[in-house]
């Protein structure tokens, strides 16, 4: 099947029941999403179809109807997104592991709700689990990402 | 009283049948009310705060969808996190415990004049036979859309050690035919 990822259209040779997260990692080798929990909880997969945020753990291969952005793909080094911008900001990251998909789900909320308040960010923020515990600062950040976007 | 209810119908051949008396209506209603009370349905069928419910598995029964989810006005999650980046529209065996639920559709919630979460008998026969409050239903449509719906065939068959409401979709049609056929009665009217 083909699959477009980050601009980039793959032939892949997997079964259609394959996570999408599978198909990333081990066939295409684009590790920024990664494995946390495997059922949708914790939100360490978290990828874009079509701008939308997907855990990606969820979605089988078959079932992709869409372009698939990673956080490979969401900005570069020299050029972030407004997000990967805030969360350099303020450091957002401990360890990190999680980072990826916080980063990916803040993202696609703020393309959705481009003004949100305190309760929205915590309510679209709460599937993404951080187990360094730095979700002040992955609030912050979000709020800091919203301005900057705003700006733009 | 399902099984009462569904003699009633299939006692009497159609053709010679009267209309069901008030009575089996309201034993038809009994039925009804055993599956849209159950929390397959009022998982979903919440109020304007746009919270689901997880009542089952191990969670409890007062316990709210996990991730602080809320669905928003949209009752999709459009406001914050769509209810589509865990829920995959797309159909699956929904074999694994404890992931999210998946089907061909989109997910979502009902509209919120449509919450059945906590209503009594009473209340909820009068919602269901109000077109106002009930999704702009007439009877014969309503049946239609329990045959149709694919949330509606999830909730009968919603796999991984999930609760299911009592009796089949197909006894619940029949229910809602005869509750229709006997002028939909609710037990509080004159």
């Amino acid at each position: 099947m083909k699959l477009t990822v980050n601009g980039e259209t793959h032939d892949v040779d997997v079964e259609d029941d394959m996570p999408l997260l599978w198909v990333l990692r081990d066939e295409l080798g684009i590790t920024g999403p990664k494995y946390g929990c495997g059922i949708a909880q914790c939100g360490a997969c978290t990828v874009h179809v079509d701008g939308v945020a997907v855990r990606s753990c969820q979605l089988a291969a078959g079932d992709v109807i869409g372009d698939v952005t990673t956080i490979e793909g969401l900005g570069t080094p020299s050029a972030l997104h407004a997000v990967q911008e805030a969360w350099i900001d303020l450091q957002v990251a401990q360890c990190g592991y999680c980072q990826a998909g916080q980063i990916m789900q803040a993202a696609s909320f703020l393309d959705m709700n481009s003004e949100p308040t305190d309760a929205q960010i915590d309510a679209a923020m709460s599937g993404n689990l951080c187990r360094c515990g730095s979700y002040p600062r992955i609030r912050d950040a979000v709020k800091l990402a919203a301005i900057k976007l705003r700006r733009v | 009283m399902r099984t009462f209810a569904v003699a009633l119908l299939l006692a009497t051949p159609v053709a010679a049948q009267d209309a069901p008396t008030k009575a089996q209506g309201l034993a038809a209603w009994d039925d009804i009310y055993a599956v849209t009370s159950h929390p397959r349905c009022t998982n979903c069928h919440v109020g304007a705060d746009g919270i689901p419910m997880w009542d089952g598995l191990t969670y409890g029964a007062d316990a709210v969808h996990g991730m602080h989810v809320l669905a928003g006005e949209s009752r999709v999650g459009a406001e914050t996190m769509p209810c589509r980046t865990c829920h995959i529209g797309a159909q699956s065996g929904n074999a694994t415990p404890h992931a999210p639920p998946m089907i061909d559709d989109a997910w979502r919630l009902p509209p919120a004049e449509l919450a059945w979460l906590g209503k009594s008998s009473d209340a909820l026969c009068a919602q269901l036979r109000d077109p106002e409050t009930n999704d702009g239903f007439a009877m014969d449509g309503l049946a239609t859309h329990l045959e149709t719906s694919a949330f509606v065939a999830w909730g009968f068959d919603p796999g991984a050690g999930r609760s299911v409401p009592p009796g089949t979709l197909d006894e619940m049609v029949v229910a809602l035919n005869l509750w229709a056929a006997a002028g939909t009665p609710c037990a509080s009217d004159p």
